[in-house]
């Protein structure tokens, strides 16, 4: 932090507690007195964050709040343009692949520096970051996303850096695009700050971390140096309103100007008839699903399985409780991925066909859990859905369970069933390896302890061809579909509300926002 | 002086011990783990194991007890297990905004509710009497979350009287005191309605006694009685229950926090119990505990300034 600032916040404090004469009152009144001064107003994007930051280390950033404040301050080696999901150049200006599929070398930008003077960008702080994840005393959630696919990183160079995989894997970038773990590092800082780093980001990206109040906002100002080109705001203010209806006032009051991950249909109503607002929306990449714990009886046998499908109406959820505000889905990828198919079994309402499949399955009076977390819209949303269950004969009890009190009984593997949504990069591994594959529990999302697509998903990672790999994609698609182990309720669907002084703005597919693109008018 | 201070001191170190002792055994006993909090879904087996031994949570819960309480009498409070912060520092970092929301809350809510109960006290069963306590009926029976939306409707949004967030993030006085009207506003209504149904009830005791009969027999003039002779002796019950809001008011804005988008002590113990950060959630509950015994000790000592007899204790 400049000491420059720090004088100038003093200064301004002392001659305004002598202009008011207001000693006392503002022992009273010491909110303010923490704050940053003012910056011009016009040059300042303000962005809605719906709850608090709490990690901004990229080996174990969760939750969509974190990862957009991220987002404005890490680069990747490759990202996903936002827009169209491509992989396209970041930190790396090209790359190549050898045959085998088991090295990837990138060749690296030049004249790169970090934030606040911690020296130039090298091959070395790609090496870093990655070896930091695999390393098991960082304790990185993502160990498990790269840990067994890299068995070495080389540095032939300060601008290229070589990785070498253990097995072939055509689909290696998705692991090194900017998101969560393939954000990179600075060595220097990361060594240097320490235990502190968690809240004291230091990136190559757009935009700089400046300041953080606890449970208020946090600030970002400009990077002028940055290598696509500075930013054309000067300050970007996220303000963390927890409550959706009094952020909506507050973005029609132009108090704020981003509002993005609505979720309330009623708010997304509301904004959608506001003149001045726009409403943009796309297919985000995730489904939320209803996961069949296949090892407890009798929800073995296929035909239960199929039955609870058919029984539950997703349509009337969809258009009923959340007013067509999301997709149905066919599996449990979304139209934000290209190698999502229709051409899978299909489970229509069909609540006859539903007691049929139990009566030929010989079950009556059969008891069902489903676990929740107690968040919008999951613990809602399974009401109408207990509601279908009970009409075909399927006790159904609802268990919503606060976040850690859910992960915890998610994880001991004796839920029947949970609710779960997979959001992340548009990496078609991570929904499907993440929900299928026998590794991924425990702990993990595998509850339903599916294994019928582990040779698929192997298969898959080593097909260098594009086009086969898109067809073995459709065929686990076609697989767990059929075996049903996870039940797709609906596709969802990301809105993202501004005002009109915001131009320029591209929302991606995975709830997260990143603003470098907008440029503010003044209004 | 000196042995009443002492009392006092014993008194919060033995608070202090209790609430720390049983906030320890009692976030150990709910379901969750940190460490699978914090690597969420794409956690691996070696890596909770891992994160728990960081953590020092594969420990006996005895020995981690033992271990916190040593590092607490030399006043280290731990650090949050989700940020990396000193726990104390993050816990401190919110009190400003509590005690502002608190102070203000208050003294609205004094300010509308004493008067509005001694108004009330002095014309019982005619129909000013009847309006107020239905106020104050709604008032307790309203959830201050909704009373906090309608403000936001009503004095922000149509009116345009105030911002919709009840934090500032410029520097300023009036500003910072134009963010704060409305949640200020909102707690204070809503707490006003029980000092006002108090101050009411405190009142009709007082003036049902010989006393006041004797002082109205004897021609006092009414004004004179209502507030030299009877509020006097009401005040104790009043002062009673204001010092039990406060310090409900400091930890149970939470709602208010919440509607309005500010920062502070409930928002922030909540957050911590939500990702059992522990060490976040004890130096939170631990500084609530102090803040009680002393806004208690306060009042102990203004009880003795408005009834003499108390203050040889």
């Amino acid at each position: 932090m400049s000491i420059t600032r720090k004088q100038a916040q003093s200064i301004n404090r002392r001659r305004l507690l002598g202009a008011i004469g207001a000693g006392s009152a503002a022992a009273a009144l010491p909110g303010w007195v923490g704050d940053v001064a003012a910056q011009p107003q016009a040059k300042q994007l303000r962005i809605r964050l719906g709850a608090d930051i709490s990690i901004l280390d990229p080996a174990k950033i969760f939750q969509i709040e974190n990862q957009s404040v991220a987002a404005h301050i890490y680069n990747g080696l490759v990202k996903y343009d936002a827009a169209t999901n491509r992989i396209v150049p970041d930190l790396a200006t090209s790359w190549t692949v050898s045959s085998d599929a088991k090295t990837y070398t990138f060749k690296l930008r030049n004249g790169i520096t970090w934030h606040k003077n911690f020296g130039p960008f090298t091959a070395d702080d790609v090496k870093f970051s990655f070896d930091r994840v695999i390393d098991p005393a960082t304790g990185s959630a993502y160990r498990g996303q790269v840990a067994d696919i890299i068995k070495v990183i080389e540095v032939p160079d300060p601008t290229t850096v070589r990785f070498v995989l253990s097995a072939p894997n055509a689909e290696f970038l998705h692991k090194v695009t900017a998101f969560n773990q393939g954000w990179i590092v600075s060595r220097k800082a990361v060594t240097e700050i320490g235990d502190k780093y968690n809240l004291n980001p230091i990136g190559t990206g757009p935009f700089m971390f400046s300041r953080w109040t606890a449970g208020s906002e946090v600030r970002l100002t400009a990077n002028p140096d940055y290598f696509e080109g500075a930013p054309k705001v000067a300050e970007i203010v996220m303000r963390v309103i927890r409550d959706e209806t009094a952020a909506a006032i507050a973005l029609e009051k132009r108090e704020i100007d981003i509002f993005f991950a609505l979720q309330q249909p009623e708010v997304i109503e509301r904004l959608r008839r506001t003149t001045g607002i726009k409403m943009l929306d796309r297919a985000a990449s995730n489904t939320l699903n209803l996961v069949l714990n296949m090892t407890i009886k009798p929800l073995d046998d296929v035909r239960v399985r199929r039955a609870i499908a058919h029984a539950i109406n997703r349509k009337a959820l969809i258009d009923g409780y959340f007013r067509g505000t999301k997709y149905p889905a066919d599996t449990v990828l979304t139209s934000a991925f290209p190698e999502n198919t229709s051409d899978v079994p299909h489970y229509a309402y069909d609540p006859d066909r539903a007691r049929a499949l139990l009566k030929e399955a010989g079950v009556s009076g059969m008891r069902f859990d489903i676990a929740t977390p107690a968040l919008n819209p999951y613990d809602k949303l399974v009401v109408p859905i207990a509601n279908d269950l009970n009409q075909v004969g399927i006790q159904t009890t609802i268990r919503v369970l606060e976040r850690a009190a859910y992960g915890q009984a998610r994880s001991s593997g004796n839920v029947q069933s949970c609710v779960t949504a997979v959001v992340g990069p548009p990496d078609p591994g991570t929904p499907l390896v993440t929900l299928f594959a026998s590794k991924s529990f425990p702990p993990g999302l595998n509850t339903a302890r599916y294994s019928g697509v582990d040779n698929l998903l192997a298969s898959v990672a080593t097909e260098l061809d594009a086009t086969k790999r898109k067809a073995i994609y459709g065929d686990i698609l076609r697989k767990s579909m059929t075996d049903l182990p996870v039940v797709p309720l609906y596709a969802d669907r990301l809105f993202m509300a501004h005002t009109d002084a915001v131009e320029g703005l591209v929302q991606n597919s995975m709830f997260t926002v990143q603003a470098y693109s907008v440029t503010l008018k003044a209004s | 002086m000196p042995r009443y201070l002492a009392r006092c001191l014993a008194q919060l170190l033995v608070t202090a011990i209790g609430v720390v002792t049983i906030t320890f055994f009692l976030m150990r006993a709910i379901p969750g783990d940190p460490a699978l909090y914090m690597l969420g879904d794409f956690a691996t087996a070696d890596s909770v194991a891992a994160l728990r031994a960081k953590l020092g949570l594969d420990r006996p819960v005895i020995e981690q007890y033992f271990l916190f309480m040593r590092r607490a009498a030399t006043g280290d409070l731990g650090t949050s297990v989700v940020t990396g912060q000193a726990a104390m520092t993050e816990i401190l970092n919110s009190v400003p905004w509590s005690i502002s929301l608190a102070f203000w809350g208050m003294a609205i809510a004094v300010a509308l509710g004493v008067p509005l109960g001694i108004v009330s006290a002095s014309r019982q069963g005619t129909w000013v009497d009847s309006l107020v306590m239905v106020i104050a009926l709604g008032g307790i029976s309203f959830p201050v979350f909704w009373l906090g939306l309608v403000a936001i409707l009503g004095l922000s949004h149509w009116a345009g009287l105030f911002p919709t967030l009840g934090a500032s993030s410029a520097e300023g006085f009036w500003t910072a005191a134009h963010h704060l009207a409305l949640p200020a506003l909102v707690l204070g209504v809503s707490v006003a309605a029980y000092i006002a149904r108090l101050t009411r009830s405190a009142m009709l005791e007082v003036l049902g006694q010989d006393y006041i009969r004797v002082a109205r027999a004897m021609g006092v003039p009414e004004r004179r009685i209502l507030y030299r002779l009877a509020l006097r002796n009401a005040l104790v019950p009043i002062l009673a229950v204001i010092s039990v809001t406060f310090a409900w008011a400091l930890g149970n804005a939470i709602l208010v926090e919440v509607v309005f988008s500010r920062p502070g002590l409930g928002s922030t113990i909540m957050k911590a119990v939500l990702s059992r950060d522990y060490q976040l959630v004890q130096a939170g509950l631990l500084l609530l505990a102090g803040a009680v015994v002393l806004v208690n000790t306060v009042f102990d000592v203004l009880y003795g300034v408005v009834d003499p007899r108390l203050r040889s204790r």
